[in-house]
């Protein structure tokens, strides 16, 4: 019945929808029946008033923006120094085998677990959360990078270099466009684990964000601010990972096309 | 001196394993003059392509020399452009770009490249397809850009490997009599590699056949057939001889490349 008022997309949508409705519904049921503690988990509308109360008075913004500006800051170095070192690596073996060991074993690492040496390092403020975006975010770019390099068809690189292509042109020209469908994935997952790596960082190493916002008001009590920030983090996340898609089609559309066929 | 000298050309290829080596190509001896029409031809596996591949300067020959108006190939130079059987067009750039590409290696400004680009996006009739991508075109039109994209810069020597091997059948014969008038137009040298034998015969000066394990030159036929040549050349009783006796006189080569039998 849906389907034919609405299409199939309409009727996904409207069906998503409704399951998070119900959900809210029952949540909001358990709370007015006080079968949830208030203060444990606070009842839909409370929330709702928190993220209203926060946007009034500005604060929600004030930490979206603290927040957002260290993502971008940790995610544009990682993308800088891993699509240098994933270039590098990815045309040199005898680099790659000098390199590739210890990138390895500083991979599995948890860019939480940098935190202590993060705040030693940088104290409080902004430089922390930088250092840990950048250190989640710059391996998944790296990797992405330097197995999109190996991966050039070789007849491309070879054109290039009887058309007389300069190292500059083939890096510019050649090798990144090449790359570029297998980099944007993962300059989408660097993105999404920069983002969390902020929240992280910010749950301790800041005065500002919405990691910070989150401790706070727990220190607080304030559990609905609380669960407001999280609604705000995960909605935010969901945004930049639509971005990057859009961003994709539009950057790399000979490979939309090339998977269609 | 010949405008490509090759002597004693031998190219090994290490086996897995680093026990010893593959030999693919075995004192390869050839001169071949500017203008010339060259077509390599024999079954998978002569080291036809990897003969084109060390002219290209791709693979240097593990002995021997090829040299090019007297000095030695030791790398890609656009002197020496390729046509590729994949055709290796870049995916992100429209025909016209993919065309500039050896101008603006060059460093030919703007206009001037845009210009020539089009001349020979002109010359290959893709006239009108200036702004796709590869992706929203036909093989055999791929093809076509690929060419143009060779000639563009105004190579010495055009190499071309298996061009027309991934076309069907129709597509290939309209593409082969394309290259005929093209190459008459351009007077370049072009060294083109093929397992076809009428492909062979209908575009060459001179037919190098080869043949297989290790790869070496079999044996040398001049094709005296007049130019233009076009779809009334297939016709003639010259052509058809010449693709018979050709066959006749490979077969057995054929049959060992594909048996693996001596």
């Amino acid at each position: 019945m849906l389907e034919s008022l609405l299409g199939q997309r309409g009727s996904r949508f409207v069906r998503g929808l409704l399951g998070i409705m119900l959900t809210l519904a029952i949540w909001q049921m358990l709370a007015w029946l006080d079968l949830i503690n208030a203060v444990l988990l606070p009842s839909p509308l409370t929330v709702w008033g928190a993220i209203v109360d926060s946007l009034s008075d500005g604060s929600l913004i004030r930490h979206i923006v603290a927040s957002m500006e260290r993502v971008v800051v940790g995610v544009l170095l990682a993308a800088i120094v891993g699509l240098t070192l994933g270039v590098l690596l990815g045309r040199s073996s005898i680099i790659a085998e000098y390199c590739k060991p210890i990138i390895e074993a500083l991979r599995p690492i948890p860019p939480i677990a940098w935190t202590p040496l993060a705040i030693l390092w940088f104290g409080i403020g902004n430089a922390p959360s930088y250092f840990l975006v950048f250190i989640g975010a710059v391996f998944p770019v790296f990797i992405s990078t330097y197995s999109a390099v190996r991966n050039i068809e070789r007849t491309q690189i070879n054109a290039a270099l009887c058309l007389g292509a300069t190292p500059a042109m083939l890096v510019r020209d050649v090798l990144i466009p090449g790359a570029l469908p297998v980099i944007f994935p993962g300059l989408r997952i660097a993105l999404g684990v920069g983002w969390m790596c902020v929240v992280a960082a910010e749950l301790i190493a800041a005065q500002s964000g919405l990691g910070y916002m989150i401790q706070q008001s727990r220190l607080l009590l304030q559990t609905h601010f609380v669960v407001a920030g999280m609604i705000a983090i995960g909605v935010i996340g969901f945004a930049m990972n639509a971005l990057m898609t859009i961003l994709e089609r539009k950057l790399v559309p000979w490979q939309e096309s090339s998977r269609a066929t | 001196m010949s405008q490509l000298e090759i002597e004693g050309v031998c190219k090994e290829f290490p086996l897995r394993g680093g026990k010893g080596s593959l030999t693919v190509l075995e004192d390869v001896n050839l001169s071949i003059e500017a203008g010339e029409l060259i077509v390599l031809l024999g079954p998978s596996g002569c080291g036809k392509s990897t003969l084109l591949n060390a002219i290209a300067g791709f693979n240097p020959p593990t002995r021997g020399t090829i040299q090019h108006d007297g000095v030695a190939v030791t790398r890609p130079d656009k002197r020496r452009t390729v046509v590729f059987q994949d055709y290796a067009l870049f995916p992100w750039m429209t025909v016209q770009k993919n065309v500039e590409f050896g101008l603006k290696a060059q460093g030919v400004p703007e206009a001037q490249r845009a210009a020539t680009a089009r001349s020979h996006i002109e010359l290959v009739k893709l006239k009108g397809f200036e702004d796709r991508y590869p992706y929203e075109i036909s093989g055999g039109m791929k093809q076509r850009a690929a060419i143009a994209r060779a000639l563009a810069p105004s190579p010495d020597i055009l190499l071309m490997d298996e061009p027309f091997g991934a076309l069907d059948a129709q597509t290939r014969v309209l593409l082969q009599e394309e290259l005929a008038r093209i190459v008459a137009e351009m007077r370049c040298t072009v060294i083109f590699v093929t397992h076809s034998i009428e492909e062979a015969v209908f575009l060459a000066d001179r037919v190098i056949v080869m043949s297989a394990h290790p790869g070496r030159v079999h044996s040398i036929h001049p094709v005296a057939l007049p130019r233009p040549r076009n779809s009334e050349t297939r016709a003639l009783p010259e052509f058809i001889e010449l693709t018979q006796n050709l066959w006749e006189a490979l077969k057995p080569t054929w049959d060992q490349a594909s048996t693996g039998q001596d």
